[in-house]
């Protein structure tokens, strides 16, 4: 039993080696001359004395030995020298070395990027949040849209939440003396929301519930680097009151810094729900968050909303029909609802990266074992025991895999930054301060338990296999014992194998992701989005409470804009192309009458007159809306091919009628004047469903955000400037929102997308390239250790074509195997997938052929360095060659 | 037996070399070790050197200390003496080896006398 005072003294004892050894060298001396003196005494020769002395003694060495381990540590002497052992080995071959390094630096490189990264994005969310884990995000259908009554009802209805809050982001102006009048973000919150998160302001208070009554003196409440930028920190802002939109509000407090909650946002206020809010019909961009009480499970917290929801929607058909809350959690509210399964399947890909260099390696280790046989053997037969042999080995390896996992981190930091960069959403990101992508001490154990798990890995088949080598045969047959047998040629194939299999399962997920992420970008959108110019604007309803004042508004300014030079149209529209639409309820003229809970919903875009030809969109059969089609005119409205074609197939649609509801309440028969060409919306993925119809401004003149899309003869984006003139001459206290060329405001629809397939894109061609160096680096050595039999067999009389063929049976054997049975994986992995992929098979054929193909040209080229080299093999040489 | 010398069980040096210093007060590497063979009257086979392997562990436990001085023939040696902890262990382990040696010599004795052979 070891006392820990004994190991401290031991472990001290290790670092004093030197001057141990001297005192214990004096110590024996003397020991030796008493003993010496004493034999002399009792009457024995000096030389005899002495010989007795030693004899007695048990001999010099050993006892320095035994002493030596007694009081040190001797496993970590030995430790130390295989230390050395393996430096010395590595100095000896440095291309290997840097070969190898490099190589598991990528692995482990990569794959602590990616844990990074879905470790920021899965798992610690809003890292200051007290267990943000626990909040759930909730909002009706897709992204929209929860309404203020809606929010009081889950609220008070809800058992598995400790409170629940409702959040509404606004664009707000603010002025004071400390500058011109801007724009800011502001987050409209319910009173307890940092109750609820657990956070407080560090300087002022908090937002009590007397803020969010109607009628209360407004407060603000501000984030810090806001605070900072305007105010440069000054605490005696609290108390202070500036205008917001014109309204006096009190400064209360300002919370810690690099604070934000639940997105970017420069202040906070108190959401005071208005008559017109307090409309269950009113739906906006709220969201609801609420904390789940301990104990409570996500899932039964999630199903105890979705029975909310349906008592609503029972209770409130006309209003909440088809309105069930989403739930979410943080990834699938934030970065989407298939967050979990995009990271995980990038997380296995890397995984495979890995794996793949790993059976690099141990391909090396075991053709390097193979030149090292003989001196391994001359250990063994020296009295090297087995686990002595393999423990220097595997440290040999984990050395490899320390250095490949020291230059890893570097690349992993870098791997992060160049994400971080790539993943920030084009335009405005409401989110993008949330992400916490700093490799803190987890990337760090995760990273070093990677590097000893991969030296592990590749050193283990090699170390083991060694270390049973017949001393005898190798030492006679000048080392090809290792792996010139069977055995060691069998595990070198069965590597290949494995190589080739996790390369094409890895390729083919990455293949379909790709042509996935094509379909979408190359998906025709029926609109030319190049030349256009896109801005959002939102009248404020007190400037502009009457129809009128909008549309005149908007009349004005498409004068106003027209008449810039280089402008050749201007239109509205409530939605811009590919976004998804709000649907409503409608009735076909002549149709059989339903059950108003039973009918069909269709897509309602409202739009100016110029709309279509602003967009590039063809007019296939009547008309396009014009200034008569007012509040006077006939009501009408316009239909896409697909609707047409789908519910009056074979007819034309001119002059058939459709009305709409909101609720149960029918607006007017309106008359179809026109149909267009399809312009893509809600989900591009899916244009079949895509079914539309068009109502004008002037008959529907809603209040609320409308976009404008200006159409440009010069490129869009040299237009921004004059636009923003002509709103602000018109109104100068108006937001906007950009202007955005619409390719760069479509781009959002992508840029995930995209992200994801340039991340698999590079990550497979990381697997290809090290599968490929693999074999290449298999099969050279292969030759060049039979360079002496293919010197024999052109002796005696082979053909370069017989060569040849034996080389590439060999090498492409193994590889068709990993081929065949990376196809048959890719067919089950693959499916994991499928829900991510638009308009291609997760067996596409194609994805599947051409990854087989670019494989056997990798492995084919691996083959070929090595057989031109064989081919020029001169028979004399190679003869002599050992 | 009488003619071969005897194994040292595992532990028991230890023991030896303590109750030798504790009666003899210091001494050194050499001296502890003929005071062993001397009181076993070179019954037990002893390798001088693996002394000095006993001396470690008892030091590195805290139960001797050493310190360099020199011999009565006027050469540096490095003495050993015990320690307060080491006496307290002596005493502990003194009275374990008597309680183990009068168990063992009952058993034995009652194979001897009862055994079915």
């Amino acid at each position: 039993m070891t006392t820990p005072r004994q190991a401290w003294a031991r472990l001290v004892s290790f670092f004093r080696k030197k001057e141990l050894d001297r005192e214990f060298d004096e110590e024996l001396a003397a020991h030796i001359e008493l003993a010496t003196q004493d034999h002399i005494r009792q009457g024995k020769a000096l030389p005899e004395a002495r010989r007795l002395a030693l004899l007695k003694l048990g001999g010099v060495e050993l006892s320095k030995q035994v002493h030596r381990e007694t009081r040190g540590l001797p496993w970590l002497d030995g430790i130390v020298q295989d230390i050395r052992y393996a430096v010395r080995a590595m100095r000896r071959s440095p291309g290997f070395t840097l070969a190898a390094i490099a190589m598991l630096a990528l692995g482990i490189g990569v794959n602590a990027a990616v844990f990074t990264v879905t470790n920021a994005v899965l798992f610690k969310g809003f890292s200051y949040i007290d267990r943000h884990d626990r909040i759930l995000y909730m909002t009706s259908v897709e992204g929209c849209c929860v309404s203020y009554p809606d929010f009081e009802d889950w609220r008070a209805q809800a058992k598995s939440f400790e409170g629940m809050a409702i959040v509404h982001g606004v664009q707000i102006v603010l002025s004071d003396k400390n500058g011109f009048p801007e724009y800011y973000y502001a987050t409209e919150v319910s009173a307890d929301t940092f109750k609820l998160i657990g956070q407080r302001p560090i300087l002022g208070r908090d937002f009590a519930a007397p803020d969010e009554t109607p009628g209360a003196a407004p407060v603000a409440i501000l984030n810090y680097g806001f605070w900072e930028r305007r105010y440069g920190k000054d605490p005696t802002i609290i108390g202070r009151t500036v205008r917001m939109n014109g309204a006096l509000t009190t400064v209360i407090g300002v919370m810690a810094r690099g604070f934000y909650f639940p997105q970017n946002q420069d202040l906070w206020v108190p959401l005071v729900p208005t008559p017109n809010v307090l409309r269950r019909e009113a739906r906006d961009t709220w969201f609801v968050f609420g904390r789940v009480t301990d104990g409570i499970t996500m899932e039964s917290a999630r199903a105890e909303m979705e029975t909310i929801g349906r008592r609503l929607e029972r209770a409130y058909p006309l209003t909440n029909g088809g309105f069930l809350p989403v739930v979410r959690k943080f990834h699938e509210f934030y970065i989407g609802p298939h967050a979990a399964l995009i990271y995980g399947s990038m997380w296995g890909a890397v995984g495979f990266v890995l794996l793949i260099a790993c059976a690099n390696l141990a391909n090396l280790m075991l053709a390097r074992a193979m030149v090292r046989s003989r001196e391994i053997s001359l250990r063994i037969a020296l009295g090297a025991g087995r686990w002595r042999i393999i423990r220097q080995l595997l440290i040999e390896s984990l050395m490899l895999s320390g250095l490949g996992g020291f230059f890893g981190w570097w690349i992993a930091k870098w791997g992060t930054h160049t994400y971080q960069l790539a993943a920030k959403a084009p335009g405005y990101s409401w989110f993008d301060h949330v992400l916490d992508y700093t490799m803190d001490y987890r990337v760090f154990v995760y990273l070093v338990a990677i590097s000893i798990g991969t030296g592990i890995l590749f050193g283990l088949a090699p170390a083991t296999r060694l270390s049973k080598l017949d001393v005898n045969s190798t030492l006679k047959d000048g080392g090809r014992g290792a792996t010139g047998g069977g055995r060691g040629k069998h595990l070198s194939a069965l590597l290949v194998i494995a190589e080739m299999a996790l390369a094409v399962v890895l390729l083919a997920g990455a293949g379909v992701m790709i042509r996935s992420f094509l379909n979408v970008y190359t998906a025709d959108l029926g609109v030319q989005t190049e030349k256009i110019l896109t801005a959002g604007l939102n009248l404020p309803v007190a400037r502009y409470s009457h129809a009128d004042a909008r549309v005149s508004f908007y009349d004005l300014l498409q004068t106003r804009v027209e008449a810039i030079p280089g402008v050749e149209s201007m239109a509205i529209a409530s939605y811009i192309p590919t976004w998804n639409v709000q649907r409503f309820p409608f009735e076909l003229a002549g149709a059989p009458p339903v059950d108003e809970r039973r009918r069909p919903k269709i897509s309602v875009l409202i739009i100016s007159p110029a709309y279509f030809r602003t967009l590039g969109a063809a007019v296939l059969s009547g008309r396009e809306f014009n200034e008569g089609d007012g509040v006077l005119g006939l009501p009408v409205l316009i239909v896409n091919q697909r609707f047409a074609s789908r519910y009056w197939p074979g007819e034309n649609p001119l002059g058939k009628r459709v009305r709409l509801f909101e609720g149960n309440m029918p607006g007017p028969w309106r008359t179809v004047v026109g149909a267009v060409s399809n312009i893509a919306q809600n989900d591009v993925a899916r244009p079949e469903s895509n079914f539309l119809v068009y109502l004008p401004y002037r008959q529907m003149p809603y209040e609320g955000g409308i976009n404008v899309l200006v159409r440009a003869r010069v490129p869009p984006g040299t237009l921004g400037n004059a636009f923003r003139q002509e709103v602000h001459a018109l109104d100068s206290d108006l937001p906007m929102f950009g202007p955005f060329t619409l390719a760069d405001r479509l781009l959002v629809n992508y840029w995930d997308r995209r992200l994801y397939g340039a991340l698999f894109l590079i990550f497979a061609a990381i697997a290809l390239l090290l599968a490929s160096l693999g074999l290449y680096s298999v099969i050279a050595h292969s030759v060049s250790r039979r360079t002496q039999e293919i010197g024999i067999r052109m002796a005696i009389g082979a053909a370069a074509r017989d060569v040849l063929k034996l080389i590439f049976v060999q090498g492409l054997l193994p590889v068709g195997i990993g081929l065949t049975i990376g196809l048959g994986a890719s067919l089950a992995v693959n499916r994991v997938l499928e829900s991510e992929l638009v308009q291609v098979s997760p067996s596409d054929p194609i994805t599947l052929v051409v990854v087989s193909v670019v494989l056997i040209l990798a492995a084919l080229l691996g083959c070929l360095i090595p057989a031109r080299h064989a081919m020029r093999v001169d028979p004399v040489i190679a003869l002599r060659h050992d | 037996m009488a003619d071969s010398k005897l194994d040292l069980l595992q532990g028991t040096l230890d023991l030896m070399v303590l109750q030798t210093l504790e009666t003899l007060g210091s001494l050194h590497g050499y001296g502890i070790a003929r005071r062993i063979e001397q009181v076993s009257e070179d019954q037990i086979l002893l390798n001088q050197g693996t002394i000095y392997a006993s001396l470690v562990r008892l030091q590195q436990r805290g139960w001797i200390s050493a310190a360099w001085g020199v011999s009565d023939n006027n050469r540096k040696a490095k003495y050993y003496s015990i320690t307060k902890d080491g006496r307290r262990q002596v005493r502990a382990e003194r009275s374990n080896w008597e309680r183990l040696a009068a168990v063992m010599g009952r058993v034995l004795a009652a194979t001897g006398t009862g055994g079915h052979q």
